[in-house]
């Protein structure tokens, strides 16, 4: 796996200290350090935050360790404001900052493009193209930034970091660093001195000179390659993973010997050299990259100032529509445009079959996604939902991300209570804010849920904004003991590390009081219960309520596999569609396991899929779902 | 044992539905693979398409270099669905009519039609179409043989122990002894050996 | 299974004419039918959203698509009609022989001694009445014997949800059943009569006796709660309400005293629905309950109940506790009768009024048929 390349290439550089917030998908890189960390003398751990877990890493290397640090897209927008003071301090021990990307938005809610940061905090990035590149670059990048004194940005895409090909490992370095960090040495001094951004100006012009020695090393790095005829007609620039849709879009065209690919692993800053040679080389250019055109903006600008030398060029790319703009490319859509452009006519298949085809398609239903069968966030969303209905004020609930960003995403899974979602620890910030506006005649009560692993990430400063700005909100710990979305990393709340080691845990409830909330806390399992305290707590005016609704996530490894309760529909009480039931448990509640037998008409508990957590036996109003204590296995 | 691929790359796709094994399966199969030496690229999507959705890898099997981890649209040589339904799905994006299709029978409904917005084809109507659409097809009960394995776990490994049955790869029990001897703990080796034979006894 | 025709759903029908439209009278007669529709703190609210278009909440709700007519014809005598105070077979005025629990009672004790009388009889096997928390909501509630009925004696003016435990009670493997109704929640009853629906046949066969009780209008929890605390009395202490004949206020009896509140600030509290309510006398129910209020006989009158007899059952029951001594009886006073004729007439009127204000028209006359015969004549009187 793209991931697992990722993290060996950091051991076969020998790195000490590996930190990153889980997130789909660069998770694995740090979960694979981790299961070597005690073989392999590493420090590696799971960071509150991303912002954290580049600090961590950066002290590393300011004691002169390698040091890796691994996040998504959006974690990027979170290290930021750390990333920009440390890349005009510089680095001393090499320091890798693994983005890994969504484009598409596989698994995410947006699909932000983050090397537009490399260029505008003037640092280098690197992007591999395959898996053996994902390993080999992620070595080379440590000795980048120890070269030049500054971090790295390797940036990975869902279809490289969750793609998987075969590697050839190198060697593993037996001798291991020890830290030290000197700050006696003049503040200029980058090996010896304090280890700060200021002078600015001073500092500045020192990372702008590290930028030019990384350009000129860029120059001649045997990982930006050409593969093609001399004078192509048509020479494409990529990288990433669209190396490996342009190659496998030129073979379906069989275009082997007319267009050219420059598949480019430096990619900010440019070459100008090398881009010269190529782009001198071709009158047609087409740039295929993911999300946005931060390559064809790059390399038009260096064009643009070769011009006199190398001609006005035919560009062809996201900016003229050539290639869409959003979303995930692929070998297809590559190929399509490469057949505009060289006029080539691609087969397809004969019209007799895609009619078949076609009306197969008319018979497959949507599949959409939604809480897995003993999810505790279905029950949780139920007692929000009837809390909210029963109140009566159109109360609903700022989302956050999660598994439980579900609730938002497909509004019926979270039972149409949650019309807003943006970044971690946001729904917080924005219940404050909407709970301050009923100055403006708005006094509906605002509820935000967020995760265990989100509420230690970003939301303490907006629960603690609530607080002391006198916001009257519910806010609700969705705790299911683990970072479910991203497949069980450990966080604060818990006693054991990402190495397996024990550790204090970080009480929620304790911090919640100390803020000065109201702090209750509850099985959602018991949807009378929870749903009872929830209107307590909305019809309390006044103060900060929380309630911690605790139950294990289905698919916890504690958890997976072992039913609580062996669930049966009894159908001689089912009332089914007719009225006083109207099919409740499989029209409304959704989950998976409890589907409905159509020619009976009567609700049936597949037991395959079946988690056996016993929830719909609460809500069925003919208590026609008999639930008995399960056996254990 | 490397055999010849009959076509290069050989393009299979696992589809299911979260949460069935998709992904061990296609670790499994490309495992074998890459222990007789064939060069194997994977594409997979996981995260939130787990939670009850339709989830799919591609696996691209070469005997000269990695491909990329998409495979252009109608361009599966051979289909493995967990599910049913999402046979069909991966078939109208990716079906060609040399194609080969090995499918569970075992449904799982999609939300949709648990709640009846949306209708699933009977089991004649997916027969129908692989019939019309495939030059090859298995439907077999692999969830309903695992339930008897006492796990519906295994139904993922039936369908690799089935399509060694095939012949469609160049894959065997032996293969398959060897990968999990890697990737499996002694205790589990047992039952998925017997899931693996049982696969094969289905076609 | 595609989405059915577009017809609106019951609860769609409900939610725009009766809840939205503030005619809900809480009576919960669409509550414990189903998972859908429930009540919380008095109001009736949707939990989620169902697609049947001929829904038992819709059924049986007393305030959409009454007809008047059919009632009187199904469940009364035509000889016994009258235009004001529906039909009357017997006229009393009557009280508890036992005095003790005339003392418990609101007034005669009247209501109280009949459902014993039921019980105890094995006529029924229990009887829903009204019990209030601390916070003085009230809820339907289930008496199987003569302390539970004591224990719930005396009016509650607050909205209770009574036809709500009446449909769980009836759904249970429960015998035969008696409510105490105020005239909204005798109406919801006396639809279900009809049986409109074939699947609850069975349940309303168990209904055996509906006990009326004279009705003004009731308050809204919420509101009620409010204006107690407004006037620093806690809900827990209070003993008992009443509004004394000829008086213009509510008094409310706690453990330390007699706390007036007037009238002005109570009719802020009534509950929006009972302004389109015509009926004061439970004019659906067996046998329909009152105080003996007049004028300046109040202290004399407050330990008595006028009664109403509607029905053969009601008369059965009043004649055999008539026969057992359970109740006492005595002349009324002359004029009495009509004078509650009149204030039946005025209610009426006032609530056609309101009727007509809401729906713009005096053809639309919301939940009622304007072609209905006795309706068409208050509205002559008002029109005049
Ligand atoms: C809201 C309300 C308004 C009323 N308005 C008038 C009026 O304007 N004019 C008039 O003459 N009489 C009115 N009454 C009736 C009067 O207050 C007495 O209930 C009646 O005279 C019977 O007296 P009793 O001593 O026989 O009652 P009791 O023997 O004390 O029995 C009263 C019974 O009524 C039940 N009950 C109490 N409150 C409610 C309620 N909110 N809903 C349903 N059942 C309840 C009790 O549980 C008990 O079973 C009203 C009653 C109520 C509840
Ligand atoms: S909720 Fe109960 S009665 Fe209703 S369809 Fe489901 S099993 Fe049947
Ligand atoms: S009046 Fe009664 S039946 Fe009608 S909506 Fe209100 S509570 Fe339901």
């Amino acid at each position: 796996m793209g991931n697992e390349a990722i993290a060996r290439g950091a051991l076969e550089a020998g790195v000490n200290v590996a930190s990153g917030y889980p997130g789909t998908p660069s998770s694995e890189i740090i979960e694979s350090l981790a299961i070597v960390a005690k073989a392999r003398n590493l420090y590696v751990e799971w960071s509150t935050n991303e912002k954290v877990a580049l600090e961590v890493a950066a002290a590393a290397s300011f004691a002169g360790l390698r040091s890796l640090c691994a996040m998504k897209q959006n974690g990027v927008n979170v290290a930021s404001d750390f990333l920009l003071h440390l890349a005009s301090s510089g680095t001393r021990g090499g320091i890798v900052l693994v983005t890994c990307e969504d484009p598409g938005a596989l698994s995410s809610v947006n699909e932000g493009d983050s090397r537009y940061f490399a260029r505008m905090l003037e640092i280098p990035l690197l992007e591999p193209a395959n898996f053996q590149e994902a390993k080999d670059l992620t070595r080379w990048a440590f000795e980048l930034s120890e070269e030049i004194r500054n971090i790295v940005v390797l940036r990975s895409v869902t279809r490289m970091s969750h793609a998987s090909g075969n590697v050839i490992c190198g060697k593993l370095p037996v001798k291991f660093r020890k830290a030290h960090f000197v700050y006696d040495g003049s503040i200029m001094d980058p090996l010896r001195g304090p280890v700060i951004s200021t002078p600015v100006v001073a500092k500045h012009t020192l990372q702008q000179e590290k930028l030019k020695r990384a350009t000129a090393i860029f120059e001649n790095s045997p990982f930006n390659t050409y593969s093609g005829p001399k004078k192509p007609e048509l020479l494409l620039i990529t990288s990433s993973a669209c190396f490996l849709y342009s190659r496998e879009a030129i073979g379906m065209l069989e275009l082997q010997k007319r267009v050219g690919i420059l598949k480019l692993c430096c990619t900010w800053p440019l070459p100008p050299k090398l881009l010269k040679k190529h782009l001198n080389s071709a009158g047609k250019i087409m740039i295929v990259e993911e999300v946005l055109p931060f390559l064809e903006e790059n390399v038009k600008t260096l064009a643009a100032g070769m011009a006199g030398e190398i001609g006005i060029k035919k560009f062809y790319g996201k900016m003229d529509g050539t290639l869409p703009s959003v979303g995930e490319l692929n070998p297809d859509i590559v190929a399509a445009a490469l057949a505009k452009i060289v006029k080539v006519k691609y087969k397809t298949l004969s019209t007799a079959y895609t009619k078949e085809l076609r009306k197969a398609a008319a018979l497959i239903p949507a599949r959409e996604l939604t809480f897995c069968p003993g999810c505790p966030h279905r029950a949780s969303f139920w007692s929000i939902h009837n809390a909210i209905a029963l109140d009566g004020r159109e109360g609903f609930v700022c989302g956050d991300i999660g598994c439980y960003a579900m609730g938002a995403l497909f509004p019926a899974t979270g039972y149409h209570t949650t019309p807003t979602l943006h970044s971690m620890g946001s729904g917080t910030g924005l219940a404050s804010g909407f709970a301050k506006l009923a100055a403006f005649g708005f006094d509906k009560p605002i509820l935000t849920v967020c995760g265990d692993s989100t509420f230690y990430h970003a939301v303490i400063p907006a629960l603690i904004n609530a607080q002391h700005n006198r916001a009257d909100i519910t806010f609700i710990v969705l705790d299911n003991s683990g970072t479910a979305m991203t497949g069980f990393q450990p966080h604060p709340g818990l006693t054991v590390s990402a190495m397996g080691e024990a550790v204090p845990s970080v009480d929620i409830a304790g911090i919640c009081k100390a803020i000065g909330a109201n702090v209750a806390i509850s099985d959602p399992f018991d949807l009378e219960g929870t749903c009872k305290i929830l209107n307590s707590f909305l019809a309390d005016k006044g103060s900060l309520n929380v309630l911690i609704m605790r139950q294990i996530c289905a698919l916890s490894p504690e958890k997976k596999g072992k039913k609580i309760f062996d669930v049966q529909v009894n159908e001689a009480l089912c009332l089914g569609e007719s009225c006083g039931c109207n099919r409740l448990c499989t029209r409304i509640f959704r989950c998976p396991a409890l589907t409905w037998d159509r020619s009976k008409k009567k609700a049936v508990v597949d037991e395959v899929i079946c988690a056996g957590c016993g929830v719909c036996y609460s809500i069925c109003p003919q208590k026609a779902i008999i639930r008995t204590e399960a056996k254990k296995k | 044992m490397k055999v010849r691929l009959s076509k290069d790359p050989m393009n299979v796709i696992i589809t299911g539905v979260g949460g069935q094994g998709n992904v061990l399966a296609s670790r499994v199969l490309a495992g074998m693979l890459v222990n007789s030496g064939y060069y194997v690229t994977i594409g997979e999507t996981f995260g939130m398409s787990q939670r009850g959705g339709s989830v799919m890898s591609h696996l691209r099997i070469s005997q000269k270099s990695i491909r990329s981890p998409q495979m252009p649209q109608g361009g599966a040589d051979i289909i493995i669905a967990l599910e049913p339904v999402e046979a069909l799905r991966v078939l109208t994006k990716y079906g060609n009519p040399d194609v080969a299709v090995l499918s569970n029978s075992r449904v799982v409904y999609p939300i949709g039609v648990i709640t009846g917005e949306l209708n699933y084809p009977s089991l004649t109507e997916i027969q129908d179409i692989l019939q019309k659409t495939t030059a090859k097809n298995w439907l077999i009960d692999a969830t309903g043989e695992a339930v008897k394995l006492g796990n519906p776990v295994l139904s993922n490994i039936i369908m690799v122990g089935a399509l060694s049955a095939t012949g469609l790869l160049p894959i065997d029990r032996r293969s398959f002894e060897k990968e999990i001897a890697r990737n499996m703990t002694a205790d589990k080796r047992p039952i998925n050996l017997l899931a693996f034979d049982t696969g094969a006894g289905l076609i | 299974m595609v989405s059915k025709a577009a017809k609106p759903s019951s609860q769609e029908i409900l939610k725009k004419n009766v809840l939205n439209a503030d005619l809900c009278t809480g009576c919960g007669a669409c509550v414990n039918l189903c998972p859908y529709q429930v009540i919380y703190h008095d109001r009736t609210v949707q939990l989620h959203r169902c697609d049947l278009d001929d829904g038992k909440c819709r059924a049986f709700c007393p305030r959409w698509e009454i007809d008047l007519d059919l009632l009187r014809s199904s469940l009364c005598d035509s000889a016994d009609l009258t235009t004001e105070i529906g039909a009357v077979k017997g006229y009393y005025l009557s009280r508890a022989a036992d005095p003790k629990l005339r003392e418990i009672a609101q007034h005669g004790g009247t209501v109280t001694a009949l459902m014993e009388l039921a019980l105890t009889e094995g006529l029924i096997d229990s009887a829903v009445v009204s019990a209030g928390n601390q916070q003085r909501e009230q809820s339907g509630f289930k008496a199987k014997d003569k302390t539970s009925l004591r224990e719930n004696a005396g009016s509650k003016f607050v909205v209770s949800p009574t036809v709500a435990a009446f449909n769980q009670i009836a759904a249970e493997n429960s015998g035969n059943i008696g409510v105490v109704a105020t005239p909204c929640q005798a109406l919801a009853l006396a639809k279900m009569r009809l049986k409109p629906l074939q699947d609850d046949a069975g349940h309303i066969d168990k209904l055996k006796i509906v006990i009326g009780l004279f009705c003004g209008w009731t308050v809204s929890q919420e509101k009620f709660q409010a204006l107690l605390l407004l006037n620093n009395i806690d809900p827990a202490t209070i003993t008992g309400m009443d509004i004394p004949a000829g008086k213009t206020a509510l008094v409310i009896k706690t453990g330390s005293g007699e706390k007036i509140i007037s009238f002005d600030h109570v009719e802020s509290c009534i509950r929006e629905a009972c302004r389109y309510c015509l009926d004061s006398t439970a004019e659906f129910a067996d046998v329909s309950v009152g105080s003996a209020r007049f004028g300046n006989e109040w202290e004399e009158m407050r330990g008595w109940n006028q009664m109403i007899v509607r029905t053969a059952r009601g008369s059965q029951l009043v004649d055999l506790a008539l026969h057992r001594g359970i109740l006492e009886v005595r002349k009324a006073p002359n004029g009495i009768l009509k004078e509650l004729k009149e204030a039946a007439a005025e209610k009426k009127r006032t609530a056609l009024k309101n009727i007509i204000r809401k729906s713009g028209s005096a053809k639309n006359l919301l939940y009622l048929e304007s072609s209905d015969p006795f309706v068409n004549k208050f509205l002559e009187k008002i029109k005049r």
